[in-house]
């Protein structure tokens, strides 16, 4: 039962906290401050507390806040502070209208990175499979793979 | 009432050190996807959490002479980009492409998905047609279990609690190169597999020589279709013939009523998927 301690760096600050055993990574990340991050599901069905863990993407209600210790987190809003890409995408999911209220957003950008990051083109279906574990009850999509589709064209021209 | 401690381990010595003195209370961590909704749904509340997600010397691909070894860290987008996979086991890169989704393959690893041993297991069903061997160490010793072994029942598996997997191998062959992997989900993302089925044929002058053939989500376990596969070797290999064994399937699996199919639309759907994948493998 008891506490461990943890150090985090989260959006390039290190935070260092007492977190219980089966802590999830998602709400280490909230009581820490970080909203932006979403509890939606918290079983890995709906992708919008997406972060970026040592490099790669994850769901972080799915990850032990205690396996995040050393490790290096960031949000969607702290990436927005640093990441052309993560930028570029936040820009166009405004100017496509990606965004109704605004819950899935935050996981969907970081979805849309990956998908970029790893060579993805513009492509509407490859977009469609790479969002797919990221749902959203308001815009029925389109809107949301428009801006990526958007962003990915930009990006590989 | 929640009971967990955490311990971190950084190298395959000390995991299986803290196995050998937590035994029962074992409970280990890589990619956490499973066992994160087991936390939240009280499935499990008394547990020593060994966080292994870190074992680098575990995540691995090689090519041997005979065989191919993936290591148990190994993560399904690894899977899905390793170029051994897609020429000595293709059934199990199509498996890791259609797993769950995109984010989740970043931190699934195959060992966790066959220890966890969920009937529905997306890279469970293709280990089995690939005839792999799960080689399983602890402080006592190393063993080799068959993966025909290695399935017990639901959340079940061979492995001691002591026991780490750290090896997962798969024989080179034509059947193996040759495999292939169907699944059937209720969507194409995020689905729990109704039916899915792996299968792998080799081919000798036209004749069946060896035919491997097995099933996720229609038994307590992955099955193999031991009927199937005895009524295709030594046989000419013709889309008729694959019409008429595919049917005998319903000989090999005994599926239940749940949320996502009846027992009986299961039966009559993996029959069809069989006769694809036989096709699909045998290129006819």
């Amino acid at each position: 039962m008891s506490e461990i301690n943890i150090t985090v760096t989260v959006n390039g600050t290190k935070i260092n906290a007492n977190v219980k055993p089966e802590m999830n990574l998602l709400k280490f990340l909230r009581s820490q401050g970080f909203y932006d991050v979403k509890c939606g599901c918290e079983m890995g069905d709906c992708g919008t507390c997406t972060v970026i863990f040592n490099g790669s993407s994850v769901k972080s209600c799915i990850t032990l806040a205690a396996q995040a210790d050393g490790g290096t987190v960031w949000t969607n809003k702290g990436l927005g502070e640093v990441d052309e890409l993560t930028q570029k995408l936040q820009k166009a999911f405004v100017e496509h209208g990606s965004i109704q209220c605004g819950f899935c957003t935050p996981g969907m950008i970081i979805a849309g990175k990956a998908y970029i990051e790893k060579g993805g083109k513009p492509d509407r279906n490859e977009i469609k499979k790479a969002i797919s574990g990221n749902l959203c009850r308001c815009t029925g999509y389109k809107k949301i793979v428009d801006a990526i589709y958007d962003v990915a064209e930009q990006m590989s021209k | 009432m929640k009971n967990f401690s955490f311990v971190n381990v950084e190298n395959k010595a000390d995991a299986l050190e803290v196995l050998h003195r937590e035994k029962e209370k074992s409970c280990l961590v890589a990619g956490a996807t499973n066992v994160m909704p087991f936390i939240r749904y009280e499935k499990i509340n008394d547990k020593t959490l060994i966080n292994i997600r870190n074992l680098q010397e575990l995540r691995f691909i090689r090519e041997e002479e005979d065989k191919i070894e993936i290591g148990p860290l190994t993560t399904i987008y690894d899977l899905e980009n390793s170029e051994i996979i897609e020429k000595y086991a293709p059934a199990l890169r199509e498996a890791a492409q259609d797993f769950a989704d995109p984010t989740t393959r970043n931190s699934a690893t195959i060992g966790g998905n066959i220890a966890n041993a969920s009937p529905a297991a997306d890279t469970a069903t293709p280990l089995l047609a690939l005839n792999a061997v799960v080689v399983a160490e602890s402080k006592s010793g190393v063993r080799k279990i068959p993966i025909q072994e290695f399935f017990l029942g639901v959340n079940k598996t061979a492995l001691q609690c002591d026991e780490l997997i750290t090896v997962i191998e798969v024989p080179k062959n034509a059947a193996n190169s040759n495999s292939c992997f169907i699944k059937l989900g209720l969507r194409n993302a995020m689905a729990i597999s109704v039916v899915s089925v792996a299968a792998g044929v080799e081919l000798a002058e036209g004749k069946v020589a060896h035919a491997n053939v097995a099933l996720g989500s229609v038994a307590p376990t992955p099955v193999r279709a031991k009927t199937v596969e005895a009524a295709l070797v030594g046989k000419e290999f013709t889309p008729g013939l694959v019409e008429e064994t595919a049917k005998l399937v319903t000989e090999d699996i005994s599926p239940i009523d749940d949320v996502r199919a009846s027992g009986e639309y299961r039966k009559t759907v993996a029959a069809v998927l069989v006769k694809r994948a036989l096709k699909k493998s045998g290129k006819i």
